[in-house]
């Protein structure tokens, strides 16, 4: 019964602590869809692989979300066409390349800020070069859940028309229809958003665009509410069933320390913003690198994100993605370990 | 396709005939009142933790307001659809086919009504059930034993912490930790609140005053202690998490095969558990 109640409140913690950045997070990316040409700002991305890659990572300084709001960031900017490079690093780098998350580590880590700015260069370091290593792929299309990829084809040749998108949203509103077979009407609501990021000249009146805000953040809120609720569910569970010891028995090794720091960011699933501050209560007790490996590698990849990336991409590809990340991460921080520590 | 959206936009209000189409004039939007529904009672949930002051123990009050707000903009957005729906279906009976088009468009991990489901049911739960403060069963999980050694660093906080018997038990743990010779502290004045915890390698005649610190939310929160040595040998003289208020003065003893402070009391009072039980 203390178990049960403890899981409960944890899980509940979890969630409490979650969802406002997830509100954030959503209406960021929502916002977005009004603010940033995404168009105009994919068309401006350099060419060149390597450097879209970087510019990619650091493209979280303008979109400050975590890792609950980066997923469908990222998935409009590879709707809208970006490129694989880009789109990957963004990905993987945005979660921590953001003044917010800068703030808070630069907040928890103040004693120790070596932690802070190699926690920052080492996540570019990562999803640069696996973003690099993606772009190899030059049509990400089959790495893509099937409504991701067939959304964005659809919509190439049918943006001059419709604009076209993979958010359309739900709510009811007064707005653009067409009449199709049968005698029913198609609601276009979400294509003239998108229309309206394709040439922003054609501005509707402030009362639609915030319906289509709203709309968005609904239903994104409603798509990563539910995974959220799963991960801090599965979180809780396991940090009542498993002892902690047993973890972190596993934790005063150079190696050993990292792979378990590395496999409590995969099932604690913290939100970005604020695992700096989670990462903190393991500050004297486990080596540097293995903190610094929390700090990189669960942004990028943990149960909760899992099932975000799994929205987006095939399975194929979130494997690729967390092996790579996962043993850059393992590298880099056992060098830390070895060299720094 | 011509578009055209000014001149087509209040065309489906214009067409009854739509209403038929979609099966009945009395058809609610579901759909979106589940929507609401969820957000509502995820709004109701966060500002009942907020209102009955059961939001301590799941955050550190540093992220309360985050909830709060996040309480508020949630039953705006709530609102918000609401009204949407009233008018939409004053407006124009327009319907399933539209948006059903749209969510089938959007397939995504889950389905739109079970993730509806699934976010209303833990918004009820939540409703329902009211967090527990963590004691010592979960203090023996997460290693209580550890706890001298499993504090963050923070030494700009020390200076507030002056007077000894103003310190709490997180301000000894930190004070300990970085200076660690037990005789600096001797005969200081102590005066503490925790939960009582026996840890298994300790003699009878001591009992641990702990408290749960947290530095973000539940999900961190790790266990503190001071031992406290009574002047009884008996088994478990006070209840295990029970709430004591120690007065008293440190001394040096040796536990666990290590010399470290503890509490000779002179005043233990038993105490109901704080609203906060908590520290930072």
């Amino acid at each position: 019964m203390v178990h049960l109640n403890t899981g409960f409140t944890l899980f509940l913690s979890l969630l409490v602590e979650a969802v406002p950045f997830l509100l954030i997070g959503v209406a960021f990316s929502s916002l977005l869809l009004f603010f940033v040409n995404e168009q105009q700002l994919v068309s401006v991305l350099p060419k060149n692989a390597f450097l879209g890659a970087l510019v990619g990572s650091l493209m979280g300084v303008l979109f400050p979300v975590c890792e609950c709001g980066n997923v469908p960031v990222a998935r409009r900017l590879i709707v809208q066409g970006a490129p694989t490079a880009v789109s990957i690093g963004f990905l993987l780098a945005a979660p921590t390349i953001n003044p917010v998350v800068f703030w808070a580590t630069w907040v928890a880590f103040r004693g120790q800020p070596e932690v802070v700015f190699l926690r920052v260069i080492c996540t570019l370091l990562i999803a640069t070069s696996i973003g690099w290593v993606f772009s190899y792929q030059p049509d990400i299309g089959p790495f893509l859940q099937e409504n991701v990829a067939r959304s964005r084809f659809r919509d190439r040749p049918k943006r001059n028309l419709t604009g076209g998108s993979s958010n359309q949203p739900s709510l009811l509103q007064g707005g653009t229809f067409l009449q199709v077979a049968g005698g029913e009407t198609l609601q276009l609501d979400t294509p003239a958003a998108q229309r309206l990021v394709a040439n922003p000249v054609q501005a509707q009146s402030p009362v639609s665009k915030l319906q289509l805000v709203v709309d968005n953040m609904v239903r994104e809120l409603r798509e990563l509410g539910a995974v959220l609720v799963f991960g801090s569910a599965i979180a809780a569970t396991v940090q009542v069933a498993v002892p902690r010891e047993t973890i972190l028995g596993l934790g005063q090794g150079m190696a050993s320390s990292i792979l378990a720091m590395m496999a409590l960011a995969t099932v604690v699933s913290i939100c970005s913003t604020v695992d700096s501050f989670f990462a903190l209560s393991f500050a004297s007790t486990f080596t540097t690198g293995s903190l610094l490996a929390f700090l990189i590698f669960g942004p990028m990849i943990d149960l909760k994100n899992i099932g975000l990336l799994l929205t987006v991409f095939t399975g194929r590809a979130v494997f690729y993605l967390f092996a790579l990340a996962s043993l850059m991460s393992f590298a880099l921080a056992l060098a830390v370990n070895l060299y720094l520590g | 396709m011509v578009r055209s959206p000014r001149s087509e936009s209040n065309r489906p209000a214009n067409r009854p005939t739509n209403r038929r189409s979609v099966g009945g004039p009395l058809r609610l939007p579901w759909r979106d009142l589940l929507d609401v529904l969820a957000l509502g009672t995820w709004s109701a949930m966060l500002f009942r933790y907020w209102i009955g002051g059961k939001l301590l123990l799941l955050l550190h009050p540093d992220y309360a307001w985050l909830s709060n707000s996040a309480a508020i903009i949630l039953a705006l957005l709530a609102a918000y659809r609401l009204l949407g729906i009233v008018q939409t279906s004053r407006r124009s009976q327009r319907t399933a086919t539209g948006r059903n088009l749209s969510a089938e468009n959007h397939i995504t991990l889950l389905p739109r009504n079970f993730s509806s489901a699934v976010l209303l049911s833990v918004a009820v739960f939540g409703l329902i059930y009211t967090p527990q403060a963590f004691a010592s069963q979960t203090a023996t999980q997460r290693g209580i034993t550890d706890t001298l050694t499993l504090t963050r660093a923070q030494p700009q906080r020390f200076a507030r912490a002056a007077a000894p018997e103003e310190r709490t038990v997180i301000d000894w743990i930190r004070l300990v930790n970085v200076y660690p010779e037990p005789d600096a502290y001797e005969d200081e004045a102590v005066a503490v609140e925790g939960f009582v915890f026996y840890p298994e390698s300790w003699p009878a005649g001591y009992l641990m005053v702990s408290r749960f610190v947290l530095t973000c939310c539940a999900a961190d929160a790790y266990p503190v202690g001071l031992p406290l040595k009574l002047d009884t040998n008996a088994a478990e003289p006070y209840p295990v998490d029970s709430w004591l208020a120690v007065t008293g003065t440190m001394v040096t003893d040796t536990l666990d095969g290590r010399r470290q402070v503890a509490i000779a009391p002179t005043e233990i009072r038993t105490i109901e558990e704080p609203k906060n039980p908590y520290e930072y």
